[in-house]
């Protein structure tokens, strides 16, 4: 008796947010990879079934795979960064006694609430050529400074973009560290003090295994961010450039789909981007799985 | 020894200082110069960006509010992205927890499905879903006269919690997870039934993490532009879309101290809201650690 | 006042539907809000209203109208008119071309200019209607309808030039000859806005090395044509070019950076950029050096007796099929090359519609004449695009800025292409393309 009064509780619970879930997202998406296996400017009724032809022709598209190379890039360079200095400071402002902690943190995290229009329109500022704020620094410091083109190097560029999504990141990572960080009891600290270990290794013995879980989680959080974000910002801040050196997944995908009149081409990119994140997140889980510590 | 260990501790939070402080200033400066942008004149954004502005030309705000039609589209973005909340933490909140709290069958099914959705992105299915509504809209035509689920503000509410719900599912359950299962046990004992449980004891435990996805799903909704531009053809817009009309013309002379006053004035409400919870955010963020 | 009654009016009548007059016609016209604004909109929607009673212009004209339209267009709500022109961000107009869903309009060229006697052919300056943007099938049939003309060219500051000063350069070995001259000077000998901007210039180039002859084999993807001599010749010059290109040009060649490209003219730190008549007003709130004055020149000529060259760029409108007022849409389309239109036009927005005498409507103490008249000073004009052609996955040929032909010269400003690897590379998009039009 209880025991259905239970599972009637359960799937109550479940049936809308299944249902919102199924009409609007795996319908979609399930139409995505149909429409994939299309040939169709995206406009008209004139649509012809290719089969994986689509596919075929990614793999031999070169500034897919520039796409391709720019995103692994990203995701790389900015979760390792933005994971070290975010657990860095987390571990800091909850540990170490830091005069204005509160106002540390609630500064850190701002960047993640701004709109990504004005976060573009920030680092246009910052690394305009001439009057961009870090040239100028640079050639208070240095005379004769010879302008670093930011945006106008091809070899700079996307590491520009990811210094702005770094920059973005950071207080939210943080946050997320900090709330695992704070309850971790302290009297693990304690005792690894009265064996003499110092705050280095207090954070490689303690904080950092036991915090792994949370990191993990993370990771996926990295991946998937990574690619609408990178997307976001080079739209505003370079358009995919300069000739194609700053473009990512999604700003090819919508290349393609709509000026390039070949939807169904952009559509099978779509797929491309959601099966490797999927597979990459579930690879990178696998393989950062630790016995979880209890404390 | 001991004076040497001193120093360096010293000196470790001096360096320590020195990291905090820039990295605050990394953003207070970009923070204060968008709100400088805001108050210039138009002439003065040729120059050095980074020079203070000459006066406070606040013109620029009305004008932002007269070219975005803010004025008009306000109370939409309000509407929209209210509406949208009260769905997503009605829908989810009960989701997340029997995903968290209970075992049944398809447990790990469902789990597997909501996570695979956080790798879905809204760019790519937009297209898919208008077609949808589209198809819905032709059969209500035939029904009852006209279509109902394009241009309305409801269903384009409806959408943002669908897309959102994976990410607010997941940080959900893994707060709920966290929590003792004692506190359900002594409920039981009390002979509160499952639903009192979970609304008069659970609930309440997860105020923090319930704000956190407040606030993240806030400044989604609130910024949303390619479901809110697609979603409503008609004159029925959201104040991303109307922003817009401050972006430079093609070919056109650029309004750049309108642009960013309407930027900030867009930004204002997500400031504020931030302020307010951010107390919470900390406890709210709870992911991964699993312990009982 | 009364516009704002009309408008409120017109409000009105939109919201409450074709309802309330059982037999009103309702002409939708959408396009793109541009640096013109819209207020000539309003008022040739207001004049064609006065002369058709009972007929409702609906405007849409907004800055993001590929966006809008996408949607619509999908769930097969058409407007009539549609004002968005080739290669505009968004790629919608491009797209219906591709997929051949706009109507051939030819017959409208014969109807009459409303109240002129002449017909709308006669009317349009000799030559826009002949060109592969406004015939992009290339079957002599026109498709798309040419309005708001503008000559586009290399603008500089006039005040640098003159005697005692620069002398402004006549062939392509004199531009380059100032080039090291200036560069001594400390400035710059070019920039541009973006490379979407290299459009016009590399059709007129096209045209001044190889003359019209090779730019039509060109814009129909022969490849022959591209890999031939003179094609050679255009990609080295544009080469060349790109060692006097303005160290900051790429790191601004963006949506959020072009208008700090423009300032270096303003600044003298650059003496040319590729640009258009519209170039001026962009930039009427930047401060510029004292004495500056905007000049405007064609491009230069190969040799002393060869041809200099201003590529024409105009906008287009067009009736998509499955638009439910077409014959009213042709009515409107034929109005806006009446007199009294182009009037309108100019008087609201400067924009110059190409029909005969059209530039006579500029007064001469208006700095825009200069530009207009630079076709009567020797330079000729060159028009058109590339022919329609199927799409290819991948292969993004010419659309504004970020594709292969003219994408690619950042990169060879930076050095990090050759000129030959670019030529190359178009030769070899310009192939796949046209084995797709083969295959169709």
């Amino acid at each position: 008796m209880k025991h259905k009064g239970l599972n009637l509780f359960i799937y109550t619970c479940l049936a809308p947010a299944v249902v919102l879930f199924s009409v609007f997202m795996i319908y979609p998406t399930l139409s995505v990879f149909r429409m994939s296996l299309y040939k169709w400017g995206g406009l008209s009724a004139k649509r012809t079934f290719v089969g994986f032809d689509n596919f075929k022709t990614l793999m031999g598209d070169r500034l897919f795979l520039k796409a391709f190379q720019n995103t692994i890039l990203v995701i790389t360079i900015v979760t390792i960064v933005t994971l070290t200095i975010a657990i860095l400071f987390a571990y800091i402002l909850v540990r170490e006694k830091i005069k204005g902690q509160n106002f540390f943190r609630i500064i850190f995290y701002i960047p993640n609430i701004l709109s990504i229009v004005v976060i573009s329109a920030i680092f246009s500022a910052i690394y305009a050529p001439s009057e961009g704020l870090i040239n100028g620094l640079f050639r208070m410091l240095i005379p004769n400074w010879e302008n670093i083109q930011f945006l106008g190097n091809q070899n700079i560029v996307m590491y520009s973009v990811i210094g702005a999504m770094i920059w973005q990141a950071i207080g939210y990572y943080m946050v997320i560290y900090m709330a695992s960080i704070s309850s971790i009891p302290l009297h693990l600290y304690e005792a690894a003090e009265i064996e003499g270990a110092n705050r280095i290794r207090q954070f490689f013995d303690i904080t950092l295994p036991l915090v792994w879980d949370t990191v993990r989680t993370t990771l996926t959080f990295f991946i998937i961010s990574s690619i609408n974000i990178s997307f976001l910002i080079t739209t505003v801040l370079t358009g995919g450039g300069p000739n194609g050196a700053s473009e990512v997944f999604l700003g090819y995908l919508y290349k393609q789909a709509y000026t390039n009149a070949s939807y169904g081409y952009g559509m099978a990119i779509g797929v491309v981007v959601f099966l490797f994140s999927f597979l990459l997140a579930a690879i990178v889980n696998r393989i950062t799985k630790r016995e979880v510590l209890q404390y | 020894m001991n004076k040497r260990s001193c120093i360096r501790q010293r000196l470790s939070k001096i360096v320590i200082y020195i990291a905090l402080i820039s990295l605050a200033i990394s953003i207070l400066v970009p923070l204060f110069w968008v709100f400088t942008a805001s108050i210039k004149e138009n002439s003065e954004f040729y120059g050095n960006p980074w020079s203070l502005p000459k006066g406070f030309h606040w013109q620029n705000f009305v004008d932002a509010i007269q070219r975005a039609k803010m004025g008009e589209y306000f109370l939409n973005s309000v509407l929209v992205t209210f509406l949208a909340l009260a769905i997503l933490i009605l829908v989810s909140v009960p989701a997340a927890y029997v995903l968290a709290r209970h075992d049944f069958k398809g447990k790990k099914l469902f789990n597997i499905l909501f996570m695979g959705g956080l790798f879905i992105n809204v760019n790519y299915i937009v297209v898919p879903i208008f077609l949808m509504l589209l198809g819905w809209n032709r059969t209500a035509m035939g029904l009852i006269g006209r279509g109902i689920f394009l241009d309305n503000l409801f269903v384009l509410a409806v959408v943002y919690a669908a897309t959102n719900l994976p990410f607010t599912i997941y940080l959900l359950s893994n707060f709920f997870r966290t929590l003792s299962k004692s506190f359900e046990e002594a409920a039981s004992i009390d002979g509160a039934g499952y639903f009192r449980t979970m609304i008069s004891v659970m609930v309440p435990m997860a105020k923090p993490s319930i704000i956190t996805v407040i606030l993240f799903n806030f400044l989604a909704f609130w910024n949303e532009y390619i479901l809110a531009l697609t979603l409503l053809p008609g004159t029925n817009k959201t104040l991303p879309v109307g922003l817009v009309n401050l972006n430079q013309a093609q070919r056109g002379a650029a309004r750049y101290g309108q642009l960013y006053a309407g930027l900030v004035i867009v930004m204002l409400p997500t400031l504020f809201l931030y302020v307010l919870v951010q107390r919470k955010l900390t406890q709210g963020m709870t992911i991964g650690g699993v312990k009982e | 006042m009364r516009k704002g009654l009309t408008m409120l009016l017109l409000v009105l009548v939109i919201a409450f539907g074709s309802g309330f007059v059982a037999n009103a016609k309702v002409l939708k016209i959408a396009g793109l809000e541009g640096g013109w604004g819209t207020a000539h909109w309003e008022e040739l929607a207001e004049r064609f209203e006065a002369a058709h009673p009972g007929v409702t212009v609906e405007l849409t004209i907004e800055r993001n109208i590929a966006d809008v339209l996408r949607p619509q267009i999908i769930a097969g709500m058409y407007p009539d008119v549609i004002y968005l022109s080739v290669n505009a961000v968004g790629g919608l107009t491009d797209t219906l071309i591709k997929e051949e869903v706009i109507l051939d309009i030819t017959d409208f060229l014969d109807m009459e200019v409303p109240g002129e006697g002449v017909k709308v052919r006669d009317k349009i300056i000799p030559g826009f209607t002949d060109t592969l943007i406004t015939n992009p099938y290339g079957d002599g049939k026109t498709y798309l309808a040419p309005l708001f003309y503008s000559p586009c060219g290399l603008f500089y500051n006039a005040d640098l030039f003159g005697e005692g000063k620069y002398a402004l350069p006549q062939t392509w070995e004199e531009f380059f000859a100032l080039g090291e001259t200036a560069k001594d000077d400390g400035i710059a000998l070019f920039t541009y806005p973006t490379a979407g901007y290299f459009d016009a210039f590399f059709y007129a180039l096209l045209n001044v090395v190889g003359g019209p002859e090779l730019f039509n084999r060109a814009m129909n993807y022969d490849v022959e044509a591209w890999s031939s001599p003179e094609a050679t010749r255009v990609f080295e010059l544009v080469g060349d070019l790109a060692q006097y290109v303005h160290v900051d040009t790429v790191a601004q060649a963006n949506a959020a950076g072009f208008t700090r490209n423009q300032q270096l003219i303003l600044d003298n730190k650059a003496l040319f950029i590729p640009n258009g008549t519209w170039l001026p007003n962009e930039m009427a709130d930047a401060p510029r050096a004292p004495g500056f004055e905007w000049g405007f020149t064609a491009l230069p000529k190969l040799t002393d007796d060869g041809d200099a060259y201003s590529y024409t760029f105009f906008e287009q409108m067009y009736i998509p099929e499955g638009a439910k007022e077409v014959e009213l849409a042709k009515e409107f389309m034929a109005f806006m090359y009446s007199d009294e239109a182009a009037e309108i036009i100019y008087a609201n927005c400067g924009a110059v519609q190409p029909i005969v005498g059209g530039s006579d409507l500029l007064p001469n103490d208006d700095a825009n004449k200069l530009y207009y008249t630079i076709y009567d000073t020797g330079a000729k004009a060159a028009m058109g695009g590339f022919a329609a052609a199927p799409p290819v996955p991948g292969v993004v040929l010419a659309a504004g800025g970020e594709d292969i032909l003219f994408g690619t010269v950042n990169s060879v400003v930076n050095g990090d292409t050759t000129v030959a690897q670019w030529q190359m590379d178009v030769i070899e998009a310009v192939g796949k393309i046209k084995a797709a039009m083969d295959a169709q």
